[in-house]
């Protein structure tokens, strides 16, 4: 593989805030990459750090094989798009698209050309003379998306870009971005804190705690195989039990079926026997909150969120009912490591 | 107003304290007769035309016009860098530092102009437009500051982040996107600035010379010696003047807007 | 630009420090060719001197009476504007902001017309028949509270307005609909969270009508000397450098106290609350 840039021990603290914590990671040239986590979990700075808005603290940040470390963002050429747009209020969406070329110097003939073979891009050529304030949020995402890949950026670096988008545009915005990057063959890095969006969007992801990697890999392997269980636990995991060796297993709530107690299942795998706390109809699905104890005896909840095979009415279970929490071998992670 | 009977009595009240002073200025300025009386006798322009060809009048206005600019300019030009760096810049003790420029709204602005007139005029024996010219400046900090600051704290920093982005040096990103960002607030304290200079009087005041006077400080002294409608006459004049500032004002940023700056 | 933040802040720091804050500490404690020792001296000798004390009592009676006033009025107004519907609202606030654009001078004039030997209200009262002849109310401290009230006015209704406008009407509708009559939504909702703002107002005006000057000046004259005015006479008229320090250094503290209070106020408040 190609490495479009690298993080070498790159550590950023904050006084006594250590935002990020010795990070070493690899972009790979033209691949999608997402940087995912909850909150404060080090995965902006990293961004920042590769834009050049935050220097580090120590480590080495190199971009296309050159140090960059104290670069500044001007000296970069990095596409970014920020989670507020940050377009320019007094200036056309064309000027906007066109500032970064007008500063390369780009003759206005072709500049122009350029600038609206972007907008085409994004699909918005036809409000390329608007101000920013006469669009809506999912045009200027698009315009802010367009101005930062029509430098031809050696990196495109998105910070939350669809967050602030409403939930059917977001999801429509996941598979256009994907395209363009499709189209351009750039190299794009991600932030969010959207599991679905990282799983639907990446080539690769890095899942971040605490400024530090958790795990990277392609997105079926980190779903099927999360390295710990804070990683199974963000990305949806529930249902932890503990084993008597000390060992972990968890398996996702749609993947545990309820069944009355006593009924044995006929393929190999869990069985748990548990008391039901609560059972609520939501249409496709029950919710079946159970109370259980693991092979250490410490009592643990467990959820069950199994389709039912027809359409009814019928409210399932009863607070109360005695049940077992079956799943089947395949249907369960193994944790290697507590965390 | 209705089913308010109170708070409508008192806000009517509050409304003819504030504006029926000044209708009475602008009526008795268009008086035939010689005295400052209510009612006026007769209708007439004589006394703007008297006001207009009264050489200490002119005079002071056009003094009160190049302080006002100047001072507003200079306020402009220190202060504008200092709202930079307290709204982008980290240093240290920002609050200690806002607090310092906005101090001249708190000190009395007599003892500022005494101050100035011991230490500048006998001290350093500077002119008198000098003295003042360094009082208003101080004076107008505060908007320069406020006003500004207020516009800037409202924009997007990561607008500046993304020029920088898209290649534009901390120079350029100045010129090409903030200040472009802070032009309303610039306006807005300009235009306060501008108005705040030129209706001073404490400092004009303390401060004036027989060489430099300013048009509010030349109508006080004025109205001591004779009590003549060209007095009422000038005033109107002003309210006219002040007028059109301030329908310039509500037409380009609105007026609440640029008030809203001065609180806070 | 955040790199060198103490570059941008130099000539504004110096200019604020030389031409500001070090004159007027040295006017404050120690004025040309006069000791600190003295200006102390005749700063205890005013709390003692009655003429001296008269005026210090006129000065801050006068600043708590235009303050009071100030809100009353100003309060009302704001409330009203911030609440209407009216399209005309915006415009009566212009007309209420617009007073602050206009010079001092020209808007205390106007009381020399109203208030003067023959002026609108003496000569109404005698065409009214409650007087033979019209009353001198120019150069008394009617006066002086009239013109400063009409000159704050405007400021309390901003800082209200600002207030109340951030008083999300929603809460009136609220408290009208579990039962509170107008008044009650005023007194119990209203009032207590534009506290702040008429906080800010009152200090505004107070340090406002304590230490301005044309106004007395031009409706008291030198029968009812305030302290600005007296300090002016002391620097201009009688080159007093110790008695305009102490007078000042008088002013300055009644200043800072009431806003000091003030704050204390607000912040012990917003503790509570």
């Amino acid at each position: 593989m190609t490495t479009a840039a690298e993080f070498t021990g790159v550590t950023q603290a904050y006084g006594d805030t250590v935002a990020v914590d010795n990070l070493n990671l690899q972009i790979e040239q033209g691949k999608l990459t997402t940087l995912l986590g909850p909150s404060g979990c080090g995965k902006t700075t990293t961004l920042r750090m590769l834009a050049g808005y935050i220097t580090p603290s120590a480590g080495t940040i190199t971009i296309n094989g050159a140090d960059a470390t104290r670069l500044p963002p001007e000296k970069r050429n990095l596409g970014m798009v920020f989670q507020s747009y940050a377009l320019f209020p007094h200036l056309t969406v064309a000027d906007n698209v066109g500032f970064g070329l007008k500063l390369r110097k780009v003759p206005a003939t072709k500049r122009r050309e350029l600038v609206m073979a972007n907008l085409d891009l994004v699909g918005l050529a036809h409000l390329a003379d608007r101000k920013p304030k006469a669009l809506s949020g999912g045009q200027q995402q698009r315009v802010a998306l367009a101005r930062a890949i029509a430098i031809s950026p050696s990196l495109l670096l998105l910070d939350e870009p669809l967050s602030n988008l409403d939930a059917r545009l977001r999801v429509q915005m996941r598979s256009e971005i994907r395209r363009i990057q499709g189209e351009t063959g750039l190299t794009v890095v991600l932030v969010t804190h959207d599991q679905e969006e990282a799983l639907e969007m990446s080539d690769t992801m890095v899942v971040m705690r605490a400024g530090k990697v958790m795990q990277t890999g392609a997105p079926a392997t980190v779903f099927t195989a999360p390295a710990n269980r804070f990683v199974a636990d963000f990305l949806g995991y529930e249902n932890f039990l503990t084993q008597s060796d000390g060992s972990l297993l968890t398996v996702r709530p749609e993947h545990l079926r309820v069944a009355a107690a006593g009924v044995v299942p006929t393929t190999p795998g869990l069985t748990v026997a548990a008391v039901v706390r609560e059972s609520v109809y939501r249409g496709v699905d029950h919710i079946v909150t159970m109370t259980a104890t693991d092979a250490t005896g410490t009592p643990i909840t467990l959820v069950s969120t199994t389709r039912r095979d027809t359409l009814t009415a019928d409210a399932g279970f009863q607070p109360g009912d005695l049940v077992t929490a079956q799943a089947r071998d395949h249907e369960i992670v193994r944790l290697t490591s507590e965390n | 107003m209705k089913g308010r009977p109170i708070l409508g009595t008192l806000a009517v009240l509050g409304y003819i304290i504030m504006i029926v002073p000044i209708l009475f200025v602008v009526s008795t300025a268009f008086t035939a007769g010689d005295a400052l009386t209510f009612p006026p006798q007769g209708v007439s322009l004589r006394w703007f035309g008297e006001a207009l060809a009264y050489q200490p009048f002119v005079g002071a206005l056009l003094s009160s016009l190049q302080l006002a600019v100047v001072s507003t300019a200079l306020a402009l030009l220190l202060g504008v860098p200092v709202t930079l760096a307290i709204q982008r810049g980290k240093i240290p003790g920002k609050s200690l530092v806002e607090g310092l420029f906005l101090s001249p709204l708190v000190v009395p602005e007599l003892v500022v102009g005494l101050a100035l007139y011991q230490q500048i005029m006998i001290g350093l024996h500077q002119t008198s437009f000098v003295a003042l010219l360094v009082g208003h400046t101080v004076l107008l900090l505060p908007y320069a500051v406020r006003v500004t600051g207020a516009s800037l704290a409202l924009a997007d920093p990561a607008v500046e982040e993304a020029a920088r982005g898209l290649g534009a040096t901390p120079l350029r990103t100045f010129f090409s996107v903030t200040l472009p960002l802070l032009r309303p607030g610039i306006f807005s304290a300009g235009l306060l600035s501008f108005v705040t200079s030129f209706n001073n009087v404490p400092l004009s005041l303390l401060l004036q010379s027989r060489q430099f006077r300013t048009l509010p400080v030349t109508m006080l002294d004025y109205v001591q010696q004779s009590y003549d409608p060209m007095i009422a006459a000038m005033s109107t004049l002003i309210l006219a003047g002040t007028v059109v500032i301030a329908i310039v004002a509500e037409k380009t940023l609105g007026f609440a807007k640029i008030f809203g700056g001065i609180n806070k | 630009m955040s790199r060198k933040p103490a570059l941008l802040l130099i000539p504004g720091l110096v200019f604020i420090l030389f031409g500001f804050a070090i004159p007027s500490a040295i006017m404050l404690l120690a004025p040309p060719s006069t000791d600190t020792a003295d200006v102390f001296a005749r700063f205890g000798a005013m709390l003692t001197d009655p003429y001296d004390l008269a005026i210090i009592w006129r000065t801050v009676r006068i600043g708590v009476i235009v303050t009071v006033a100030c809100v009353v009025l100003g309060f009302p107004i704001a409330y009203l504007l911030a609440r209407s519907t009216s399209r005309f609202a915006g415009m009566w606030l212009a007309l209420a902001i617009f007073p602050l654009l206009l010079s001092n001078v020209v808007r205390t004039f106007g009381w020399l017309v109203i208030l003067g030997s023959q002026g609108a209200f003496g000569q109404l009262l005698v065409v009214l028949g409650i007087t033979d002849q019209p009353p001198q109310l120019l150069y008394t401290e009617l006066a002086i509270v009239l013109g400063l009230i009409q000159l704050f006015l405007p400021l309390a209704v901003i800082s209200c307005y600002s207030a109340v406008a951030q008083v999300d009407a929603g809460l009136d509708h609220a408290a009208r609909g579990l039962g509170a009559t107008k008044s009650q939504t005023l007194w119990k909702i209203v009032i207590p969270l534009s506290r702040p703002g008429i906080l800010i107002a009152g200090t505004l005006v107070f340090a406002g009508a304590t230490t301005a000057y044309t106004t007395p000046y031009l409706l008291g004259g030198s029968s009812q000397r305030m302290l600005s005015t007296q300090l002016f006479s002391y620097a201009s008229v009688s080159v007093d450098w110790a008695a305009a320090s102490a007078t000042a250094l008088m002013m300055t503290l009644l200043v800072f106290m009431v806003s000091g209070l003030s704050s204390l106020i607000s912040r012990k408040a917003g503790v509570t609350s």
